[in-house]
This record gives structure tokens, sequence and C-alpha cells, in this order.
């Protein structure tokens, strides 16, 4: 059930009474601007930390333990052309619980932390409690630089910044850039804040068993004020290039980690979403996929290799872990399967097989509560509310040709290896 | 016939039998969900590599790996992949193995006969040779190189080696490039007819599912099949390393952006059969709570010190012949960060009394977690650990969570730790 609350405020409530937990989603959307992507990433990473009746790690992480392990925590995400700050709380059903005193129940108590995340933080003299913004900026940092230390995570990373050259707030991650990570200060994010709280759209969904009465009573209590409806479209359109990038950094690996970029026209609300959605099956996207059966099953050339679509940016990215030197091997065997792709060669089997795999991924997607709150925010953005079957019969109806035409549009734009020394056999570099 | 056990408050009932063959089945619906999650289990894993092949007298030493690369090979048959299998219906499949349990699994929306059908064939009917088990060496041999380069699982693994140096234990789960370039297709077929009896084995699924029917399909499945006499498994004990051995501290240099420390902790006390040795487990995990979570009044001050930050975390694990905890974090001061948690843990008993007031808490927030990770099939599925607590599955581990005392908790951790030996395994940049 979708219920607009006033101007810019939504509440997506799903009533279920399979699951022991009630899950709460709060998601403030802004548009994506690489000057206000670390703001908010720190920002984000502030709230988490404390708030004026909890002061501390230990008393939020004491209230939490009170609520029976209610999990809490705020995350961002980039989403096309959007930036968003997810706050989420799931809660106990009580009526699971040996015992419950507390005369309120658990999902009020787990709004009633929300709400005081957002709206009450801990502002001594009006701005963030300096040791906490110098701690968790502190701590922002340490986590970015160590992201780093996943190798895979590095090399998608450089791969995003290579695609996306001259495109900052594209290329940058979400949790922003260390450089302007270390200039901010607590007036900035204090600005960030009463930024996001007046206008970003705010997006509240709720999972489990809980009528609409008690989840509207619960948010009246939230002053979110109306605001401006967005006016802009989430999805990102840029221009391909004619010439591809290409990157490679040298590191202390043992396997390289090759990864491709294409550019994919194709986004969440264009007709041939699902036709592209099946594309990305049949070409890396799943264990049945061309990339899994030639490069790792029948080349033995990986351990993964597989392909990402992203229906908000328009990417297609193709990841491998492979020996340095098969590097130009596993680039003929991926070109050789969109080439196929594109050529119209798709088996009725494999095909049937991707679209039987979607649709099973699709239903399993409703017994989880968190996917569930996710793929709300997707239809709030996108404004597709499109029933169960109706996406089942327009799965069922996709061809080969439809797939075809969709493989057609896809042009690599960047490629991208991480390795280590070239000394030959990578075998004796092992240690 | 299938026994059925209520767990009334959490509106969750659990079937179980055991086939004529010695298949442990254990099902367990879960009203309205779409999914049905399989996953079956030979208590085979990792550190099984010496054993008497079944049929044979001598104990053989087989190369390190082999379950791991007898779990690749499985899938794989004469004129077909399992995974292909599974694919005609969408289903995801996959597998995994443990030091001590190799599972191989399936996730389905629909057709579920067609695909346990499908689990129970690959998984009972063997196909080996010279050729796919040498092609599979690629393909392993890249994914050991894949860890190779994570830190994350360097830093565990190398704690466990330090502390279990003369054990399988220390050694990688997927071998090394050169173990496993000796594993031959007899290799394989030996390992397999020893541990892959159903009487070695169980079927746990949860979801959408009506046990009856679900149990029948299953026997007549078994009954197209003939499987050998039930014999005895002989494995050959594992050398034990003396605690006057185990090593105290190693530092090592990896390309990292920070140090990473982990305290391993080694339990030579001897964890109760069955399902008392659940009640251990959880006892000595709530007691670790109570000294070395964020509700603590220590980790404050240790955040607030930047000796400690968020990606600090310890757990504690009983397996089969093996039960450790490991603290672990990264950390710009590692000798602090060592000497900070290892002075709680000198003093735990009084440390424990201190957090007396936490308890509740803590229980509290166990408790809750326990009941949510019931919205998940796979994790009912994936908690149920077989002969190790004697059948027992998650609801059981809630009811046991339940009763726990502080009492039962300071008693858990005082034979926990006393005979306990310890670690330090150091990453530095």
């Amino acid at each position: 059930m979708h219920v607009r609350i006033r101007d810019g405020v939504t509440l997506d409530l799903l009533p279920t009474k399979k699951f022991k937990t009630i899950g709460i989603k709060v998601d403030f959307v802004a548009p994506l601007q690489a000057t206000a992507i670390t703001a908010r990433a720190l920002l984000a990473q502030v709230l988490e930390t404390s708030t004026a009746e909890y002061p501390t790690q230990t008393a939020l992480a004491r209230q939490l333990s009170r609520l029976y392990g209610a999990s809490f925590g705020i995350s961002v995400v980039k989403l096309g052309t959007k930036h968003v700050i997810r706050l989420t709380c799931s809660v106990v059903d009580e009526q699971y619980l040996e015992q419950y005193q507390d005369t309120m129940p658990l999902f009020e108590r787990g709004m009633a932390l929300l709400q005081a995340v957002l709206f009450a933080p801990l502002l001594p003299n009006g701005n963030f409690d300096p040791t906490t913004f110098t701690q968790q900026r502190q701590n922002l940092l340490t986590a970015i630089k160590s992201l780093d230390d996943d190798k895979q995570y590095l090399a998608n990373r450089r791969l995003q910044e290579l695609l996306f050259t001259g495109q900052p707030a594209q290329a940058m991650s979400a949790l922003g850039d260390v450089t302007t990570l270390g200039e901010l200060t607590a007036n900035d994010i204090l600005a960030t804040y009463h930024e996001m709280l007046a206008h970003d759209a705010v997006h509240v969904a709720v999972i489990g068993n809980v009528s609409e009465k008690r989840v509207t009573t619960a948010l009246a209590a939230w002053p979110l004020a109306e605001r401006l409806e967005p006016t802009t479209e989430p999805y990102y359109r840029w221009t391909a290039r004619s010439q591809v990038q290409a990157g490679d950094d040298e590191a202390p690996v043992v396997q390289a980690k090759l990864n491709l970029a294409y550019q994919l026209p194709i986004y969440r609300s264009d007709a041939d979403f699902l036709p592209a959605v099946v594309f990305n099956a049949a070409f890396g996207g799943t264990p049945l996929s061309l990339l899994f059966t030639n490069v790792r099953e029948k080349a033995s050339l990986a351990y993964y290799a597989s392909s990402d679509y992203n229906p908000f940016t328009g990417a297609l990215t193709v990841q491998t872990g492979i020996q340095a030197q098969n590097q130009e091997r596993v680039i003929a065997i991926v070109t050789e399967q969109l080439q196929a792709l594109q050529a119209g060669k798709l088996s009725a089997e494999l095909l049937a097989e991707v679209k039987a795999s979607l649709l099973n991924a699709r239903l399993a997607s409703l017994d989880s509560p968190q996917r569930q709150l996710t793929g709300a925010l997707n239809s709030g953005l996108t404004h597709l509310q499109e029933p169960l079957t109706h996406w089942q019969e327009k799965l069922a109806q996709v061809t080969v040709a439809d797939v075809q035409r969709v493989a057609q549009q896809v042009s690599l734009q960047a490629t991208y290896c991480l390795h280590g020394k070239e000394t030959g056999d990578a075998n004796e570099t092992r240690v | 016939m299938l026994t059925k056990h209520a767990y009334s408050r959490l509106g969750e009932t659990v079937y179980q039998t055991t086939l004529e063959n010695g298949l442990k089945v254990i099902l367990i619906p879960k009203a309205d969900f779409h999914k049905t999650f399989a996953v079956m289990t030979t208590n085979y894993g990792a550190i099984d590599n010496e054993f008497v092949p079944r049929g044979q007298q001598q104990a053989v030493r087989f190369p390190d790996g082999i379950a791991h690369f007898l779990e690749h090979k499985l899938f794989e048959k004469e004129d077909h992949d399992a995974f292909d299998l599974f694919g005609q219906y969408g289903a995801s499949a996959n597998a995994f193995t443990s030091f001590t349990q190799t599972s191989y699994l399936f996730s389905t929306t629909n057709h579920v006969r067609e695909n346990l059908d499908i689990l129970l064939d690959f998984v009972q009917e063997p196909y080996f040779t010279a050729a796919t088990v040498n092609k599979e060496k690629g393909i392993i041999g890249q994914e050991i190189q894949m860890y190779d380069d994570d830190p994350g699982w360097q830093s565990y693994f190398g704690m466990i080696g330090q502390l279990y140096p003369r054990e399988p234990l220390h050694i990688d789960i997927a071998g090394t490039v050169e173990s496993i370039a000796q594993i031959t297709a007899d290799d394989l077929y030996a390992a397999y007819q020893t541990f892959y009896h159903p009487s070695n084995m169980s079927l746990v699924i949860v979801g959408q599912l009506e046990p009856e029917t679900v149990l029948a399909w299953i026997t007549a499945n078994q009954a197209r099949k003939t499987f050998g006499p039930n014999e005895p498994i002989q494995r050959v004990a594992s050398p034990q390393t003396p605690a006057a051995e185990i090593v105290p501290q190693t530092t090592r240099h990896l390309t990292v952006t920070r140090p990473k420390v982990s305290i391993g902790l080694r339990g030579y006390d001897e964890v109760p059969a069955g399902r008392a040795g659940l009640h251990y487990s959880a006892a000595v995990s709530l007691a670790l709570d109570l000294l070395f979570n964020d509700t603590g009044d220590y980790y404050l001050r240790l955040y607030d010190a930047n000796i400690i930050d968020d990606s600090f975390g310890y757990d504690f694990q009983v397996q089969r012949g093996a039960h450790f905890a490991q603290l672990a974090g990264d950390t710009d001061h590692p000798e602090t960060f060592v000497s900070e948690l290892t002075a709680i843990l000198d003093d735990a008993a009084a440390q424990l009394v201190a957090a007396q007031e936490q308890f509740d808490l803590v229980k509290r927030e166990a408790i809750g977690r326990l009941i949510g990770a019931i919205n998940s099939v796979e994790a009912i599925a994936n908690q149920y650990d077989g002969p190790l607590f004697g059948g027992t599955t998650i609801f059981d581990e809630l009811t046991i969570l339940e009763q726990l005392t502080f009492a039962d908790v300071q008693q858990a951790l005082a034979a926990f730790l006393a005979a306990s030996q310890r670690t330090v395994y150091t990453i530095l940049p």
C-alpha cells in the first residue's frame, strides 16, 4: 500500500504475518552532487553514533539491547542521479517473546528511536559534539581507505573512475572522497543535516504485522514538513565514448582482477528494461550465463566471471579474477560472448533458464523483509507500481530478438586490470 | 514415520525422521513463504584428510583440500552438469566445504520435487575421471589465489593456524595449488565411498513444503538406489598440539591499509556432547557478549581512545574436535589493542561479575537476534549442526538461550578459559 503523507513524503506499508520482525526503512533522497556526497556520508556516520537522549555509543547500544536486539543502522546509497541516506530499524514482533512487559510495543519503540536519531541528535551548544564529530570523521576516513584492502572492490572502484572520467559524482563512491572528508567541519555537517531534513524527498517503508493506523500515528509525531516533489528523473544519461579507456595498476596481488565497463543505455522505466535484465542474466548475471560457462567452466580461466547491470546509470560491468598473463584470452572470450548475443545466438534452453531463474529470484525476494523494503524505494523513484503477475507476463514474452536488440546497444567503454608484478608463472610467486 | 515437534509460541514445527538407509531428514514448513531451501550435508570436511577408506584395512593420508575438491567435482557428470539441471527450473544451487562438513544446497520457488531429485541424485551418483579432475585444478587454483589476496581471510586463518599447528585445521580448506595437483579420481572415489553413505548425512528442507508429501518424494528417490551396509567410519585421530607449543604471537606483513589484529583462544576443555554442547556454546557466546560487546563500559573507553573501532568483532565457534574464540579488528595501535583486550581476558571472572547488571540486556539482544534469524529459511537450515549438538535446531537454541542464567554463563566461561591457550596474529602494512 502506497500512501502520500504530505508533499514529498511517502509511506509504503507492506502488511504480512510471515515474519517474526517488523522492519522499518526511511530514505532521505537528494540529487546526487559531487560536492555533497562526502558530507552526507559523514552526516550518516555521525547521526548513527548517538542522540541527545542516548549521548554515547554505549547508551545507544544499550537502548537497542533493551529493545531485544533491535537492529539499527544508517547507510548511504547512490542510485542514478540520486543520493540516499537510508535509516533502517528492525524489531522483533513481541508476540514471539517469552515475556514482554513494556506497555509500549517494540514497533512504537523502534519508531521513537528513529525519531530521536533524526530529530533530536546530540547537538550541545547548537552544533554536533566536537569529539564525536572528529572521531567519526576519522573513522569514516579509515573505513574508506580500508575498503581498498578488498582488491575486487578496488578494481571495481578504479573501473568506475575510468568509466566516468570528468563526471565526479558518478565516479565517486557513495562514501565520498578522502580529500573532501579531511576538510569537512561540524558546521558543514550541521548545514547538510538541516538541508536534508528540510528538502530531501522522504520515503518511509514498513513491513510486518502492523496496522496502517499504528504506522501513521507513529509517523505523525515526526516533525517532517512538506517539501517540493522532486522533478528530475533518477536516471543518469551520458554520451558514450568512441575510444575505449584502458587502465591498469600494479599491486601486490596474487590474482589479477580484470574488469570491463560497457554502456547499456536502457533504464528502469524503458520498454526494453526487462529484456535488458534478461540479457544481463544470459551474459554474466547468473551461474548459467555465457561468461560463467565459457570463462570458468570451459576455459578454466577464472573462479569468478560475472556481469552486473545498473538500470539507473545505464552501465554494464564485467568482473573476473584471473592470472595476469591470460588477460587477452579472457577479454577475447568475453567479447565473443557479447558478439554471440548481438548476433542473436542465444539458445532457447538458456533463454528459458535465465527467465526461470529471474522469476525464482523475484519470488524469493518476497521472503526477504530487507529486499522488499529496498524494492519499495525503486518503485517510489520510478513511479512504477507493477503487479507481480504483470511482470511475470512481460518476462515470459521476452524473445531472443529482444535480447539481441538490447545486446546491440552495448558498447565497450573501459577496461581495467589490477595485477601483480609480471614474473611469468604466477604459481612461483606464491608464498 | 515423521516425528513432530511443535514450538507453539513461535508458530513453528519441526518434522524429522531417519530413513532405513540412515539418512536423517529434517523438514520445517514456513507458511506463506515462496521459497523452499534444501541442504544436504555430509559429516566430512577439510580436516578429515586421513582415514581408512571403506572396504580397505589401512589408513591413507589424502592430499590437502580433497573434501573441497570433491565438492566441486560432484556437480559434473558424464554428460551434464548438475548446475544446469537446477537451472532448467530456475533454481539456484550451491555448495560449501567447512572444516568438518560439506553441504550441497538449492533454493527454489517451484518444482520442489524435481529439484530435490536433482540434489539427491547428483550427490549420490558420483562421476570422476582423470580429465574432469584435471580441468578443475585451474578453477580451484584461482579460488585459492582469490583468498590469498583477502587480508581478512588471511588474518582469520592465520590465527587458526597458530592455534592448531599440528592439527589439519591449520591447512587451508581448499588446500594449496601444490596439494590439489596430486588429487586423482581414485582419491575422490575413496573419500566419497567412505563419507557419503546416507548414514553419515542429513537433509534439511525449510520453507514452502508439505512434510508428508516431501518425505514420500525422498523415500521414493532413495528406494531407487542401493547403498552398502552402514559401516563405522575410521578417521585417524589428528595429532594434538600440546598447549605449551602454541606460539603466542606472530606478525606478518601484507598490503593492508591498517594493521589487523586477531586474538585467538583455543579451548582445551571438553565440550559436552549433544544438546549440552549447544548450551555450552550459547553460554560462552553470551559471556563474550558481556565482556566485549558495545554495551560494555570498557568498549567506549577503548573506542574513544582509538584502540578499537567499528571493525572490532568477536565470535566463538564449536566444531567437531575443536572450539575457539576470536577477537579481531583493525587498529592503529596493535600493541595496546592486545594488551587492553588480554587484560580483560586475564581478569575475566571479575569482569564478568562487574558486567552482571548488563546480563538481562545482553540476553535480550541475543534472543531478539535469534528470533529475527527465523525470518530466513537459509538461517534456519544452516543453524542445524547435525550430530555435533544432538540434532538440535534454531528453535531449541532459542529455548536454551531463554533459560540461560548468569551462573551458567560464569561456569561455561570459567571452564573454557581455565584450559585455554592464546595466540595473537598481527598483519602489518
